[in-house]
């Protein structure tokens, strides 16, 4: 009976039911945390719409609205973020994609400056995106006296969008199992065929919601395209990238400082209106995936 | 010898390289591969032109100003007739944003990542997640709107001292919008623990607040500090919250219930007024942008480096049972 474990097998472990009634502390302090961030999700949510809703039903009461604001200008702004995604789309998805292949697929593993292009691009997404405004407006309006236009916007939200878009990619079609591969080239396929045919299907889910989330943080992003010089004011619907710069994230911006309540309701419906958007895109993303997912065996 | 052997070598892959070249499909490879390498030196000209622009300002602007008048300086106005360059005040400022944010992030995100990792049903998983996604969604300046607009007039009918543009509410909106990247990484971190390891804890009697604290997120720690760090480097590089809602002046300020100005709302200011291209003016703003890069993406390197050297190690060293050794 000199045992140590002697008086353990004695008393035995503590009854059940007091275990069950020891207070799991974490528990209570995590479900309390994710009651916060859903209660102040639902709550900025909730104070846009309100705002919305109250001024709108206070400016009708009261007649028409004055100054520059208005829901002209909204849609005017929303046009203008439509030229800019478009802008931004079709510059950075491409381009970004086909680094993002030519990196994993065609560059030699360790060639020097296929590991250097990785690395400044991987180190370029942490940089905010108001550096990329910066260059911009160096570069572009001061350097090529460009002037203050949706291309240059775009041009901006392409540069910090880029990065994020290879790296994603990038990630995608590493993942894609090498056996797939091998096989297609045992069969004797070049390697564009490879490349088109099983690594691009495979790879394809991932790069989708990769190159949508960075096209829709890109959409919502007003610091690049207010430091590149955004018209505080969309007065007519810009026709095409050549138009002065206006876009529903800066117009939120110009508003959002002034005192006055109307323009708190406008710059509210401007950023519920983008808001939508970036949503949008982002459900997009998480659509294509699916349905390209589907295609695959 | 060795010379005709090498001749022979050559010549066979050459006959190789020409029965490839015929291939059907030779054309477009080659086409392909073109314009994947011209999408490659599209990137690359990018990259080299960003960093070029703000390095080369960088230079120019060291060349004028010594180093030690922009580190140590403490009064930053680029602006005026006689020009300061101390860049300090900024710094610290966006060093005390980012501080805050973490202090509000860390147990918002991390906390629901917990929850929604190990105590959510399906259900709830699903709301959890799905609310974060739409935080996560939501543009930066309409964060900033908010922060005006909702959390400022809050936090006055709590204190009535505080400042209309002051560094309290800037940095609880700029804590709520890296929330979800937070919560986001540190639910894949702990998502990677396996769960045997957590079903073996549960098994022996602990309860699940323990097996988290003592098993889950110890095993997951990489993982975590990865998620804070990179959460971090996302709110030392926002810029539209503070300038709406931190606002102004550029003075040493300690209290949060003043205004403070950071680096990127300097940023956003410079790029809203008129500087003179090519005069030190705008060489400081590409110098400001310097530092930020350097800061943002020092820490975002740091995050990276830490998921990189994935799971704690405790995990990975699997002892499997050897073999039984013949008897010799």
């Amino acid at each position: 009976m000199t045992s140590p474990h002697a008086d353990r097998t004695a008393a035995g472990p503590p009854p059940l039911a007091a275990r069950r009634r020891r207070i799991d502390f974490l528990g209570f302090a995590s479900r309390m945390a994710a009651a916060c961030t859903g209660a102040a999700t639902a709550g900025l949510l909730g104070f846009l719409a309100w705002k919305l809703v109250q001024g709108s039903w206070r400016g009708a009461a009261s007649g028409p609205l004055s100054g520059g604001g208005g829901w002209d200008a909204i849609a005017s702004a929303a046009a203008g973020t439509f030229w800019l995604l478009a802008t931004t789309g079709a510059l950075a998805a491409p381009v970004g994609i086909g680094t993002a292949l030519y990196l994993q697929e065609y560059a030699r593993p360790k060639a020097r400056a296929a590991s250097l292009l990785q690395a400044a691009l991987t180190n370029l997404c942490g940089v905010p995106s108001v550096v990329f405004g910066v260059a911009a407006l160096a570069l572009l309006v001061h350097g090529l006296s460009m002037d203050r236009s949706i291309l240059v916007g775009g041009l901006a939200l392409a540069a910090a969008a880029l990065p994020p878009v290879v790296s994603a990619s990038a990630a995608a079609i590493g993942a894609v199992p090498d056996d797939l591969r091998t096989a297609a080239y045992g069969l004797g396929a070049t390697r564009w065929q490879v490349v088109r045919r099983q690594v691009l299907p495979a790879a394809a889910p991932g790069i989708a919601t990769g190159a949508c989330a960075a096209l829709a943080r890109a959409t919502g992003e007003a610091a690049p395209l207010v430091v590149v010089g955004a018209a505080s004011f969309a007065t007519f619907a810009p026709a095409g990238p050549a138009a002065p710069l206006v876009s529903l994230p800066t117009q939120v911006f110009s508003w959002a400082a002034r005192p006055q309540a109307e323009f708190a309701t406008h710059a509210a419906g401007a950023a519920l209106a983008l808001l939508a958007i970036v949503l949008g895109i982002n459900l997009a993303g998480l659509l294509l995936r699916r349905r390209l997912g589907k295609a695959l065996p | 010898m060795t010379a005709r052997r090498g001749a022979a070598k050559a010549q066979g892959a050459g006959r190789l390289l020409e029965r490839r070249a015929r291939r059907p499909g030779a054309a477009a490879d080659r086409l392909a591969g073109r314009i994947l390498l011209a999408c490659t030196l599209l990137s690359a000209g990018t990259a080299a032109a960003v960093l070029g622009v703000v390095a080369v300002g960088t230079g120019q602007f060291f060349a004028e100003v010594a180093p030690w008048r922009f580190f140590g300086g403490l009064e930053w106005a680029p602006f005026a007739e006689s020009p300061l360059f101390g860049v300090l005040p900024l710094a610290l400022a966006t060093g005390q944003i980012t501080a805050g944010a973490i202090v509000v992030a860390a147990p918002l995100g991390l906390l629901s990542a917990v929850y929604v990792q190990h105590y959510a049903g399906a259900r709830a998983r699903r709301i959890a997640s799905a609310a974060v996604a739409a935080l996560a969604s939501v543009p930066t300046v309409v964060f900033g709107y908010v922060a005006l607009n909702a959390v400022t007039p809050a936090l006055r009918a709590v204190l009535p001292g505080i400042e209309t543009f002051n560094g309290a509410s800037a940095t609880i909106v700029v804590g709520l919008m890296i929330t979800p990247t937070v919560a986001f990484l540190g639910r894949e971190a702990l998502g990677a623990v396996p769960p045997a390891v957590v079903d073996a804890g549960l098994a022996l009697g602990a309860t699940r607040g323990q097996v988290v604290a003592r098993v889950a997120a110890p095993a997951a720690a990489r993982g975590l500090g990865a998620a804070l760090l990179l959460g971090m480097a996302r709110a030392a590089g926002e810029t539209m919250i503070v300038t709406l809602a931190a606002g102004g002046h550029a003075d040493l300020a300690w209290s949060p219930l003043e205004g403070v100005r950071t680096l990127t709302a300097f940023l956003a200011q410079a790029g809203m007024g008129d500087t003179s291209p090519g005069e030190l003016d705008s060489q400081a703003v590409l110098a400001a942008a310097a530092l930020l890069a350097a800061i943002a993406c020092g820490v975002h390197a740091a995050g990276r480096a830490l998921l990189a050297r994935g799971p704690a190690t405790v995990l990975r060293r699997e002892r499997r049972p050897s073999p039984p050794q013949p008897a010799s």
